[in-house]
Parts: structure tokens; C-alpha cells; sequence
């Protein structure tokens, strides 16, 4: 049995580390409103451009993008993996982690060539381990995911894919879906298929400038860009509210130890009390 | 001077003061018998022993035996000399009392030769040291705490944790296997134990290697505090005839225990604790016969119970620095259902050094401790915060110590009623390998389950098959 002070001690550090998991929960919390906000307002713009490209290849048949035909040639794929730059967030990234990591293996099995752009610390340190053959990375992408920070290592994934190194391009997030639920997703990113591209609403077409295959090239890309943004966005809300939960959980963890602790601690004084007064009578009994 | 009578004067429980003609007081130690004849007390040949000397010629005695019935003016003889028993090879394959009477029905014990319970530890020239491994066959004590022949070790546990099953199964794995002579001393512990051990030898057809005393629980103080005496006396003296002696005491503390119920009556006041003012001598007196000489060896096995499972207690405290080997049998370990249930990160020896045990067996040994120190750490992380945030490594380490921790069990081959599973025996050499692959990572993909109550690795990849 642990002596008082022990006891004490462990007491006071563990109420530290309660301080600190509240701590983290609240701020949490905001930043969770915060990056909800922001996965929102990214929406109406993903909308829209998603419309404006599927009316562009809808009425232009003759032109197909590059990233809208599907391929078998080549044996090679592309994967861009978003996680979190910060742990304790609970099993979020062990999950896209661990679902990455099955895919991975599969495809190694098959034979695939692999590539791999990592979004996040917790990803890139994950990957580096696992020995995969990472090209391009982010980390420190901070509370507010920006494009031109995305884009960079991004193309380096699609050019690749329009140099033909690959016949596909994975998308590893975690997807929010309410603030106790967030799910890993794997998401074919290229080639796109048409029906996520869908169909125009209404039979119109624009007006050029210089020509439609330029105009073409520009929104797709706009799109994919789009999408990873999206994808980020969702991450980084999935994060805060992971972080949230897992820290509001640590905290009634500590809370409960603390009270299983402090029963002991008790015990522990009052044994000592009882000890004492029963040798001060049997002493004085025997004086 | 022998056949000094004196009279009873006072008597309380065990403790008796008897007054003597001045000119023929007895000396501490010596033993006194009723002079009455015709009481059935004398009969039973109840023998007291000379404690402290009062003045006035009385002497202040514990009874060694029931004192029912006793009462003041009764005659009582002097011996004029200490308590004695028979020793010698009459005495092995016999069960005696504390007064080397036989208490097993099987007629007067056939030795000629006696010796006093009394007697002095060995000198410093004469002690030899102890280096030699004994092999257990039970794999945390070969890995952890590794035994010294002539060594010895002490199996410290609180109530219920499996103290007298270990102390039963390391008899089992060893004295059956022993070539030598064993001593059995059982301490105040229950009688029963002292029935199932006797008929377990006579079934296995060892009983012409060991000699018994008992002084259990029913006993008075008198006799639980000298039966280990008893039985050190026999150990002695084959021991100084030249032979390798085992010596299994079951139970110290209630020796400590006898100690302090009779200290109070003697009028000594309590220490700390309540126990015995002269706790550390008493047990010093006892420990340091227990050696091995140049001559021969005593490698002694003693259970140790430890009130309220607190280690600091002043009795398991006093115990602790006699002994080469300890064997910390731990509640929260038994309460996991992992048997025998010692703890590896308390538990020590002093053979357990690279030059006694060897390069390898040390650094398995140290890893294996330092992986569930690893996992003792992280657990207070776990609890508060989950497994999801313990970085690869570490989780790593926890799944390796939870199969350390799982492959530190092993089936008892006299645990075999309770466990529905037959006894392993595992080499010291298999012990190592296992805890080596486990240790580097061989096993990792195999269930933690699988390694729960089997004997050696193998067996645990065998396992693992039938769970999938």
C-alpha cells in the first residue's frame, strides 16, 4: 500500500492533468463552431463550381479532360492522405490511419506503385514509418486551411497523374458528420466520374474566351482543388469535435480516478489515525 | 542439579512462573516437565520452557502445550538442559510435534541421537557461499527471481494469493526431483495443509525423503513459536553430516505472530505495530541458522504472510533482509486470474546478476521487467486519456507486456482440481526463449489470450491456432 504523501502527490498531478484535458475540451469547442462555420461557407462555392464544370464538359462532348477519362494502362496509384497536425483527438487518425494502411497493403499485394502526398503531422510521421514513398507534404496547416498552401503539393500528385504515372488518385479524410460521429472515407478523387461531376440542370452553354478546352482545364482543376479543400475543412471539424469528446472523457476519467484515489487516500489517513490512537492506549495500558 | 522440583506459582495462558529453590534455579532455556504424576497433564507430557528469570527463585516459562488444567502448587522437574528432539534418519518419513514426539501413529521414532532446538548459527569461517542454479520449473521464478542451492528464499504474500499453492508446487517440481533429504516445518498454518502435504508424499512415493513437524494453528503459542526450531534442528544436522537439505517452513510470520502473543504475556511492552520488542532478534536468532556451511547446505523455501498485503509491515520488513531470493506474490496480479500470481517488478534475487545466470538469461530477464515497467507507467495514461493517444511504440509495449504479463501464468501440477489443466514443467532454457521472442517481437501477431496458462512458447503458438 502506497504511503499518504504518495498518494497525495499522485492526487494533485492528476488533478493537473484534469485542469488541462478541461482546458483543451473548451477551447476545443470553440474552435469546433469555428471550423464547422468555415466547412460550411466552403459549400456554396463547391457547389457552384462543380456546376460550372459539369455544364462545361456536358456541352462540350468532343473535348474529354484528362481527368475525366478512366485508364488501365498504368499500374500506379496516387493517394493524398488528410489527418491532424496534433493528437489528442482521440482514435481519429489511429482510424483513417488504420484504414489507409489496410488499403495500402492490398494494393502493395497487387502490385501497385504507390505515391503519396501526406496533409498533417500525425499522417506524415505515421507514413514515414511505415516506409511509404511520400512526395509531397503539409503540416502546420493551422486552424484555417489555405488553398494556395494546398495547391502546391497537390499538383504534384496530379501531374503526376497527367504524366501518366498513375491510373488513379486516392483521398483519404475523415468526414464529418455530427459532432459525436466522425467516419474515415476513402474517395477516388481522379479520374472523376461523371456522376459525381453530374448533369447540368438546364441545356446552356457559355460563352469562350479564348476557347472552351482552356476554360475546361480551368474550372476541373478549380474543382479537384475544391474538393480537397473541402476535405481539409472537414477534417480540421472532425478534429475539434473528436478532440472535444475524447477530452471531455479524459476529464471524467481523471475525475473518477481522482475519486477512487482519494477513498484510498482517506482510508489510508484514517487507518493511520486508528493505528496510532490503539498503540498510545496499549502503551499507556502497559506503562 | 538435574531433578530440581519446583512449584507453580502463577499462571496465565501460555505463560507460566514457577518458583525454585534458590541453589538449583534452571537456566533460560531449560526445559521443565510435571513433576506430578498421576495428572493427566503429565501424561501428556507437558514440557515448559524458561523464558526470563524473575528473582526471588521464581522463572517466568512458556508452556509448550496445552495448559488446560494447570493449576498453581503443582510440582513441576527441572531438566536441566534445553528442549531437545530425535534427529537423524530415524526421523525422515515421520511426522513429530514441536517436542519431536510422533503425531503420525506409526509407533516411537527409531533414532538414538538427539539435539537441542537450540542451537548457535554457524560461524562466518564456516559459511560457504551459494552460487549453483536450482531449476523450478515454474517460469517467472527461474526468469525473475532464479533460486541459489543452499540459498534462501522467502515467498511473501497477503491472505488468499497463493502463497502455500506455490510453496506446494515449487515441493512438487523440486523435492521430488531432489536427490537429497527435505524438511518440512509447517508453522501454524492450517492442519489440513499439513494432512494433504503428508498423504502427497506418500502418494508420490517421497516420503522416505522427508521428514515433518507441525505446530499448526490449534496449537498454543508455545509451539508455533518453537516448531520451526524443531524443524531447523533436523535440517541441521543433516546438513552437518554433509548432505544438501531442502527445508520448507510454511508459515514464518505465524512464527513472528506465536512471538507476539507470548511477548505481552511475559510483560515485555509492544512495539511498534503491537508487535514484540524483540522482533528483529528473535527472527535474526531463527534466519541466520538457516545457512548453508562448508560441510553441507540448507536451501530453505519460506512462506511469508504479509498483514494487509503492506510490504512495510514490521515482520515481512524484518524477513525481507534475511533472504537471497523474494518472491512477491501480489493481489492485483491474482485478481487479473494470472497464477502464481507474482509480482515480477517487486520480486528479486540476488542470483539474478550476470555473472551467476549468465548474459543472456540477465538481459531477458531485464527486459522482460523493463517492458512491464513500461506498461505500469503508461497505465495511469491509459486510464485517463485512452489507448488512442499512446504513440506507436509505446502501444507496441503494452501489447507485448499484456503477453509477458499473460505468459508469466502457468498451470500447477498441484493446482490441476482447481484449473482442469495438468501441470508444466518449463526448463529454464525454453523460460528464456519464450520471454526472448515475446520480448523481440516474434510473437506479436499472436492473440494476448494465447498466452494464458500454457507452458512453454510453442505451446502458446499452439493455442493461438485453436482460438482463431
Amino acid at each position: 500500500m502506497p504511503g499518504t504523501r504518495e498518494i497525495r502527490n499522485k492526487i494533485k498531478s492528476v488533478q493537473n492533468t484534469r485542469k488541462i484535458t478541461k482546458a483543451m475540451e473548451m477551447v476545443a469547442a470553440s474552435k469546433m463552431r469555428k471550423a464547422q462555420e468555415r466547412m460550411r461557407a466552403m459549400r456554396p462555392y463547391a457547389e457552384k463550381i462543380r456546376t460550372i464544370a459539369a455544364n462545361i464538359s456536358h456541352a462540350n462532348p468532343e473535348y474529354k479532360h484528362p481527368f475525366l477519362i478512366q485508364r488501365d494502362s498504368v499500374k500506379g496509384i496516387g493517394i493524398i492522405i488528410v489527418t491532424t497536425d496534433k493528437g489528442l483527438c482521440g482514435g481519429l487518425n489511429t482510424n483513417i490511419l488504420r484504414l489507409a494502411l489496410g488499403k495500402i497493403k492490398e494494393w502493395e499485394a497487387e502490385g501497385e506503385r504507390l505515391e503519396m502526398c501526406t496533409i498533417g503531422n500525425k499522417g506524415l510521421g505515421f507514413m514515414q514509418r511505415i516506409g511509404a514513398n511520400i512526395v509531397s507534404q503539409i503540416t502546420g496547416m493551422g486552424d484555417a486551411p489555405h488553398l494556395e498552401r494546398l495547391i502546391g503539393a497537390v499538383k504534384l500528385i496530379l501531374d503526376g497523374y497527367l504524366a501518366d504515372r498513375f491510373d488513379r488518385v486516392m483521398l483519404f479524410y475523415t468526414r464529418f458528420i455530427n459532432t459525436m460521429k466522425q467516419e474515415p472515407v476513402m474517395e477516388q478523387l481522379l479520374p472523376l466520374s461523371g456522376e459525381r461531376l453530374g448533369a447540368p440542370e438546364g441545356l446552356w452553354d457559355y460563352i469562350y474566351e479564348p476557347d472552351a478546352k482552356e476554360v475546361l482545364d480551368h474550372a476541373v482543376t478549380r474543382y479537384i482543388e475544391a474538393i480537397i479543400y473541402q476535405a481539409c475543412a472537414e477534417n480540421l471539424a472532425s478534429e475539434q469535435s473528436a478532440r472535444m469528446v475524447a477530452m471531455k472523457a479524459a476529464s471524467d476519467n481523471a475525475a473518477s480516478v481522482i475519486d477512487e484515489l482519494t477513498l484510498i487516500y482517506n482510508k489510508n489517513r484514517q487507518a493511520g489515525i486508528t493505528k496510532e490512537l490503539a498503540e498510545i492506549v496499549g502503551g499507556a495500558a502497559a506503562v | 542439579m538435574a531433578q530440581a522440583q519446583g512449584t507453580i506459582v502463577q499462571c496465565i495462558g501460555a505463560v507460566i512462573d514457577v518458583e525454585f529453590p534458590r541453589e538449583a534455579m534452571p537456566k533460560i532455556y531449560d526445559a521443565l516437565t510435571l513433576a506430578d504424576t498421576g495428572s493427566s497433564l503429565a501424561e501428556s507430557g507437558l514440557t515448559l520452557e524458561v523464558e526470563q528469570q524473575l528473582g526471588d527463585g521464581i522463572v517466568r516459562c512458556i508452556a509448550l502445550g496445552s495448559s488446560d488444567g494447570l493449576r498453581r502448587g503443582m510440582k513441576v522437574a527441572s531438566t536441566g538442559a534445553p528442549i531437545s528432539v530425535p534427529v537423524g534418519p530415524g526421523t525422515i518419513g515421520r511426522i513429530m510435534d514441536v517436542l519431536g514426539r510422533p503425531i503420525d501413529e506409526a509407533g516411537p521414532i527409531q533414532s538414538d541421537e538427539r539435539r537441542s532446538i537450540h542451537q548457535k548459527a554457524p560461524e562466518f569461517a564456516e559459511l560457504s557461499p551459494a552460487v549453483e542454479l536450482l531449476e523450478t520449473g515454474i517460469k517467472v521464478i527461474d526468469l525473475i527471481c532464479p533460486f541459489a542451492k543452499g540459498g534462501k528464499i522467502g515467498l511473501f504474500g497477503g491472505a488468499g494469493v497463493g502463497k502455500t499453492v506455490t510453496m506446494m508446487e515449487l515441493i512438487n517440481n523440486i523435492a521430488k526431483a531432489h536427490s537429497g533429504l527435505s524438511v518440512f516445518a509447517g508453522v501454524g498454518e492450517r492442519t489440513r495443509e499439513g494432512n494433504d502435504f503428508y498423504h502427497e508424499m506418500k502418494d508420490s512415493n517421497v516420503l522416505d525423503k522427508v521428514g515433518m513437524v507441525f505446530g499448526q494453528m490449534n496449537e498454543p503459542p508455545g509451539n508455533r513459536l518453537r516448531v520451526a526450531l524443531t524443524g531447523l534442528a533436523m535440517a541441521e544436522r543433516f546438513r552437518d553430516e554433509g548432505r544438501d537439505v531442502l527445508l520448507f517452513i510454511d508459515n514464518i510470520y505465524r512464527f513472528t505472530l506465536a512471538g507476539t502473543e507470548v511477548s505481552a504475556l511475559l510483560g515485555r511492552m509492544p512495539s511498534a505495530v503491537g508487535y514484540q520488542p524483540t522482533l528483529a532478534e528473535e527472527m535474526g536468532r531463527l534466519q541466520e541458522r538457516i545457512t548453508s556451511t562448508k560441510v553441507g547446505s540448507i536451501t530453505s523455501i519460506q512462506a511469508v504472510y504479509v498483514p494487509a498485503d503492506d510490504l512495510t509491515d514490521p515482520s515481512p520488513a524484518t524477513t525481507f533482509g534475511h533472504l537471497d531470493a523474494t518472491i512477491v506474490l501480489s493481489r492485483d496480479i491474482a485478481a487479473l486470474g494470472i497464477y502464481p500470481a507474482v509480482d515480477p517488478l517487486d520480486s528479486t534475487s540476488r542470483q539474478l546478476d550476470p555473472l551467476v545466470v549468465g548474459e543472456d538469461h540477465y538481459g531477458v530477464a531485464r527486459a522482460v521487467q523493463a517492458t512491464l515497467q513500461r506498461y505500469k507507467e503508461l497505465r495511469d495514461i491509459i486510464a485517463i486519456l485512452g489507448m488512442d493517444e499512446l504513440s506507436p511504440e509505446d502501444k507496441l509495449a503494452v501489447a507485448r507486456a499484456r503477453k509477458i504479463q499473460r505468459f508469466l501464468s502457468q498451470p500447477f501440477s498441484v493446482a490441476e482440481n482447481f484449473t482442469g489443466q495438468k501441470g508444466k514443467y518449463v526448463s529454464l532454457k525454453e523460460t528464456i526463449k519464450g520471454f526472448k521472442a515475446i520480448v523481440d517481437g516474434e510473437y506479436d501477431s499472436l492473440p494476448e489470450q494465447a498466452f494464458y496458462m500454457v507452458g512453454g512458447i510453442e505451446e502458446a503458438a499452439e493455442k493461438a491456432k485453436t482460438l482463431q
